[in-house]
């Protein structure tokens, strides 16, 4: 059971698959996409996206904001900002955003 | 006449001349590649955000939300975000995009609507700060250095509707030159602000409407319109960028390419007079020798 996700940002396609599910972090609250889910429309806050296929977790991603559309056939993720966690490293030592979200990309909620 | 030394000399500077610009044209020609391909990658972007702001604007009832609104017509002030090249050498495109932002200029105020300006790049800048130099506002320039970043789209993006939300302006068109081909680009103005509803699309789709996806907004229409009409923007003028960019190198690589082309019959020509005026005077000479050896 399997769907088509996309992550688009404006350099470049960051992902193209089919995936089992993911969660991503919107606006008012983590929400998870499995196949057949409701046409849906909403943005997103600074958070980990989640990719699973058969059952395994294959990528992680570092968003901040970005718009996700929930259509029949497939879902996309446009984003301005994002990172894959592995490529992420902090550049500034001092800037506390930054261990933060470095803390947030090596402890998982979801795994 | 000019003696065979000069005509040499004048070769010469002509052929060094069309070694600049023809590794100017190579140049230009490997960018605009480049160019293209960003312009490219950047597609499926701003045709999905395109589509998903529509899809939101066509639902009708959104009069209300903070873009759509036409302000007060009584001082009509038009910002025009004007994007050209940080430097010269590339045929008429640099000209082109100055004229036609006089005449939409012109045009407005014929219609008695004030007009400011944001620059993105030095040489409509250069041009034209003496004409507007009092409704300047900024002025970006070195912004394709190494290469267009996201980060500049959304600095403008974010001037413009802080001055939006001022009051200070009521519209805002982006002016770009469309890319087509290398040889063919189209100077156009965008509209960015005032996000326009069209009323009559919710009429004529509405048909259409129901058979389409109709989707759960969370948390609600308006704020995801909040939200998204300044990406929206954002990627509309870090597009138009992008399509500014490979129209100037595609300009740039014509412009040498007559050059080169202007450079060559130049030669040509230089050449023949010249070898037609070495062969006249190894006549003279000759004739001098001979009407001398004839009259002794």
């Amino acid at each position: 059971m399997s769907f088509k996700l996309e992550i688009i940002s404006p350099q470049d396609k960051v992902f193209d698959d089919e995936v089992d599910l993911c969660i991503m972090p919107g606006v008012e609250g983590d929400f998870g996409v499995l196949k057949n889910h409701m046409p849906f429309l909403t943005t997103l806050r600074l958070g980990i996206a989640y990719i699973y296929k058969e059952k395994k977790l294959i990528e992680k991603f570092l968003v901040n904001g970005g718009v996700v559309e929930i259509s029949k056939k497939q879902c996309t993720l446009l984003t301005e900002d994002i990172v894959r966690s592995k490529d992420f490293e902090i550049v500034n030592n001092n800037d506390l955003i930054e261990i933060s979200k470095k803390k947030l990309v090596d402890n998982p909620y979801y795994s | 006449m000019p003696s065979l030394k000069d005509l040499r000399n004048r070769i010469s500077s002509v052929k060094s001349t069309k070694k600049i610009t023809s590794a100017m044209k190579m140049v230009a020609a490997a960018k605009l590649k480049r160019a293209q391909d960003n312009a490219e990658k950047t597609r499926p972007y701003a045709e999905k955000m395109m589509e998903v702001v529509s899809s939101l604007t066509n639902k009708g009832n959104q009069t209300s939300f903070k873009f759509a609104k036409q302000k007060d017509v009584s001082k009509k002030t038009t910002l025009l975000l004007v994007c050209s090249a940080d430097r010269g050498l590339c045929g008429g495109f640099n000209g082109s995009i100055i004229k036609f932002t006089k005449k939409l200029v012109d045009q407005l105020k014929t219609n008695g609507v004030n007009t400011k300006f944001i620059f993105v790049g030095k040489k409509a800048y250069q041009a034209l700060k003496r004409l507007y130099s009092d409704t300047t506002i900024d002025n970006i320039s070195d912004f394709a250095n190494p290469s267009i970043k996201f980060e500049i789209a959304s600095s403008v993006r974010d001037k413009v509707l802080d001055l939006y939300e001022k009051n200070e302006i009521s519209e805002c068109y982006l002016i770009y030159t469309k890319f087509k081909s290398a040889i063919s680009q189209n100077v156009e103005a965008l509209k960015l602000l005032p996000v326009e509803v069209e009323d009559k699309n919710v009429d004529s789709d509405s048909g259409t409407q129901q058979n389409s996806i109709s989707y759960d907004y969370e948390p609600s229409e308006e704020f995801l319109l909040e939200e998204i009409i300044p990406r929206n923007i954002a990627v509309q003028i870090h597009s138009g960028l992008l399509e500014n960019l490979a129209s100037e190198q595609g300009s740039r690589m014509t412009a040498m390419d007559n050059a080169t082309r202007n450079a060559n019959d130049m030669i040509d020509n230089l050449t023949l007079f010249y070898n037609r005026s070495r062969q006249a005077l190894i006549t003279k000479e000759l004739i001098e020798i001979i009407s001398g050896a004839e009259a002794v």
